[in-house]
């Protein structure tokens, strides 16, 4: 049987660093195979390669049997290669219809829009997949997993046999991503071949049928997934045995570093109080829209408050805070969205380490720019940062590197309070390593870590601590007792779904109760 | 320019990647082309001379667009200057013909009104979140406006004869307006590379939101650019009042248009964050360049304005191509 994809002996480099060296697999129709890999080890350049983005240096892509003769991604279209890239660009103000049918759109006398029977067609092919939407709805008021259902959806309805996800539950919360499989798996049904990549090992085992693993542009594995464990994977991805991924992270001290006296975000909330000791990691857990974000950055004094008081270290922050502010009294902050709210990607690493402080390098604001580069270096060393030159732009780096940098930035001058949003988002499993290491080894050396998660493992092995959000009010807490049960993830799915009535209702903010000193 | 470059840029040239090399040579070696061209065609093109002439003509709008960089580095656009240097030139002319004998006026009003037009802007882009293009092409209304109303709609004419002084004073066979923008971009280019404000106009423009997260005072930020943007173009408003002895409520007239276009050929980007004073100092050379040699090949001034234009895209769009080969 002819294969959907085959790729045989693909080779590319850019500036004479090889990323594909000689890389051959086949994908057959009615498959998914996970590609796996650490960020940088080539998946991205080989979708681009498939896509017909890049053109190979060596090698052939074969679609159907058929060779893809030039690189454009016409050409490639036309082979019935279609991609759902990581980061999504829909047209946000356009609906659903509009969406799915830019640029084939049905049209009368050549020009005018046959709206109507775009909204029908959209139904039916939204019905197709089980999912109950209108199709008029904005692209904006979709989640992100639903965005992510339209573009495949998209993707397929114009005739891609090979489809290729980059990362696809990378930012879609937990329990939206069964919805996603569902899709996936339907597709199977219908002979589309899939290449797919992600993090999640869990992911790996409950969709894939074979597993193919890039290392440095090297393929390294090519198994069907029965036939490997799950630690196979981890050691094909990274070269060794990957040992602990959670370090035992000491128990916290007593001292209160930071205090948060009935805080509300909105009026409408429940007052929040927190207590975080030095050496402390206090975990937030809930889903996607409970309030985790607006709370870390509130505590940073980049999200208007309505009331409540901030205390670190004995003193309270002024009221009205501001981001400037908040540096000021020792707080740290690592947001979401590494791209759009942690680097200025176009700057170089040095000016990215330098940004939060930059009084440590200079005198009567002008740069010493000796010290400067000491500072960085010092800094990169510290996170243990993999970079050729303190004046590369911050996007040559991968994203688990990129973080590192939004990280390390802020320990110039030692902080006292670290807040941390889904710090490992779309980091791979070697660099998410490192980044807990880095993580544990700073809440030892004293300071107050407050992490907010979507991902139940890190969650679950890097806190001491967790408090669970729903729809903005803090409706559990897990001690680290609790936390090493068995039922630790399904309480925090019940606390953050607000299912977990009976005893913790009565008290608005049954947190940090326990340790009260 | 060329004394201290060779040891500051062998250095700065090996941490450069090629592709950066490639981009700033491109712009470099269009300008020696066309440099090429008319010193093949005229004789007068390459002298002492006549460099000094097309510098004289150059540095007002030096100035303009050394603030213009530093407003499109952090996302923006600043189109009230040619405005600006209308207002700041009739208001210098104002008080130094009511003031004849107190002629420190002069530079205090024009670079007064500079600094109140840039402090509105910077006010208006910051804290009413006004976009740069909304914001100053009121200002660029407002502010020819005023420069009429200052001269009740006509030119000031009868200064004393000193005020010619501030252009035409020379110090070592140069003037003023020359030595001004030498330093401009000496001092700027310096700003931005070595001071927290440089580093923080490239981070406002790169990721404006990373920025603020990082601590940065991006409302500051922006009103510093605006600041000096205002201020630059009411010395480049007297320098040119200067030079004639008169105010007129026109002059300055397309000056921000040349600005950008300078900023623009070199290589800055209009989103923010990418760009140099380097860069606007061969954008603005280029654009020189052609005005003086078309000049000298006594081409029709509209002829001049039709290949002016065709080039700048040219230029661009070579350098476009130059950066996408670079990142290949």
């Amino acid at each position: 049987m002819t294969h959907a994809l085959s790729v045989q002996g693909l080779k590319k480099s850019f500036g004479g660093v090889p990323v594909l060296r000689d890389v051959s697999f086949d994908v057959d129709p009615g498959s998914i195979t996970v590609l796996a890999g650490e960020n940088g080890a080539g998946k991205s350049t080989l979708f681009k390669i498939i896509s017909g983005q890049l053109s190979p240096d060596a090698g052939h892509v074969q679609l159907h049997g058929t060779a893809l003769e030039a690189a454009h991604p016409r050409a490639a279209r036309a082979l019935g290669v279609g991609i759902v890239p990581q980061e999504l660009a829909p047209y946000s103000d356009l609906s659903i219809a509009e969406n799915l049918f830019v640029g084939r759109e049905l049209r009368t006398a050549g020009f005018l829009l046959k709206r109507g029977a775009m909204r029908s067609r959209t139904a039916s092919m939204l019905a197709e997949f089980g999912i109950d939407l209108d199709p008029s709805t904005p692209m904006k008021n979709l989640s992100v997993a639903l965005t992510q259902i339209v573009e495949i959806i998209k993707a397929t309805s114009s005739g891609a046999s090979v489809l290729l996800l980059d990362e696809p539950t990378s930012s879609i919360a937990e329990t939206e991503v069964e919805r996603l499989y569902d899709i996936v798996r339907s597709l199977r049904a219908r002979g589309v071949a899939m290449l797919y990549t992600t993090h999640r090992m869990a992911e790996i085992q409950a969709i894939a049928d074979r597993v193919v693993t890039l290392r440095d542009g090297h393929l390294v594995l090519d198994e069907a997934v029965d036939d490997v464990t799950p630690s196979d994977i981890v050691t094909s991805m990274i070269g060794r045995e990957l040992g602990q991924l959670f370090p035992d992270i000491a128990a916290p001290s007593q001292v209160t570093r930071l205090k948060v006296n009935g805080l509300r975000v909105r009026p409408s909330n429940n007052p929040i109080d927190l207590q975080v000791h030095a050496g402390e990691v206090l975990g937030i857990g809930g889903l996607v829209g409970a309030g985790r974000s607006s709370l870390l950055k509130a505590l940073f004094g980049a999200q208007k408050t309505t009331a409540g008081q901030l205390v670190v270290d004995g003193q309270a922050l002024p009221a009205k805070l501001t981001p400037s502010a908040a540096i000021a009294a020792g707080m740290a902050f690592v947001p979401e969205d590494r791209k759009g709210e942690g680097l200025a990607l176009g700057l170089t690493l040095e000016e990215n380490f330098s940004l939060p402080r930059p009084d440590l390098s200079s005198s009567g604001g002008v740069t010493r720019t000796r010290k400067r580069r000491a500072i960085a270096r010092g800094l990169a060393d510290k996170v243990q940062l993999r970079y050729r030159h303190m004046s590369q732009p911050a996007e040559t780096l991968s994203g688990g590197n990129q973080q590192k940098i939004v990280i390390g930035r802020w320990l110039a001058d030692e902080p006292k309070v670290l807040l941390l949003d889904e710090p490992t988002r779309g980091v791979d499993v070697g660099a998410r390593g490192e980044l807990y290491r880095i993580i544990a080894s700073l809440a030892e050396s004293g300071l107050a870590v407050v992490l907010v998660s979507s991902d139940m493992p890190e969650l679950i092995g890097m806190s001491h601590r967790v408090c669970v959000m729903s729809g903005g009010n803090i409706t559990g807490e897990l001690s680290r007792a609790e936390l090493d049960a068995p039922d630790a993830q399904a309480k925090i799915f019940a606390f953050a779904s607000g299912d977990h009535t009976e005893e913790q209702a009565t008290s608005p903010a049954p947190t940090a109760k326990d340790s009260s000193s | 320019m060329t004394v201290d470059q060779p040891t500051t840029l062998r250095r700065r040239f090996s941490e450069i990647s090629p592709k950066d090399l490639i981009i700033r040579n491109v712009m470099v070696i269009v300008l020696v082309l066309v440099i090429c061209y008319f010193t093949y065609r005229s004789a007068r093109f390459a002298t002492a001379d006549n460099v000094l002439t097309i510098l004289v003509a150059a540095a007002p709008f030096a100035l303009v667009a050394i603030g213009q960089t530093l407003v499109i580095l952090t996302g923006g656009i600043d189109l009230s200057v040619g405005s600006v240097i209308a207002a700041s030139a009739m208001s210098a002319a104002y008080v130094s013909v009511r003031n004849p004998d107190q002629l420190w006026l002069a530079p205090v009003a024009a670079i007064g009104i500079g600094l109140v037009c840039g402090l509105i802007n910077g006010l208006v882009v910051s804290a009413l979140k006004v976009p740069p293009f909304v914001a100053t092409l009121g200002m660029m209304t407002a502010a020819s406006g005023l420069a009429y109303v200052i001269g009740n709609g006509a030119p000031i004419n009868g200064l004393p004869s000193g005020y010619g002084a501030f252009a035409n004073t020379a110090f070592m066979g140069l003037t003023i307006p020359v030595i001004l923008m030498i330093l401009g971009f000496v001092i700027i280019w310096f700003v931005l590379k070595r001071t927290t404000f440089g580093l923080h106009v490239y981070a406002v423009g790169g990721n404006a939101n990373a920025a603020s997260l990082a601590g940065v005072r991006t409302g500051r930020t922006l009103i510093g650019v605006y600041l000096l943007s205002g201020a630059l173009a009411g010395v480049s408003g007297l320098m040119i009042s200067s030079r004639v002895i008169s105010g007129a409520p026109s002059l300055g007239q397309g000056y921000e248009l040349d600005a950008i276009a300078a900023v623009v050929i070199g290589g800055a980007s209009l989103f923010g964050g990418r760009g140099s004073v380097w860069g606007t100092l061969l954008g603005l050379l280029l654009i020189q360049t052609l005005n003086n040699g078309l000049d000298i090949l006594v081409v029709p001034a509209y002829w001049q304005s039709i290949i002016k234009g065709a080039l700048i895209v040219a230029a661009v769009a070579l350098d476009v191509w130059a950066s996408r080969r670079g990142r290949r």
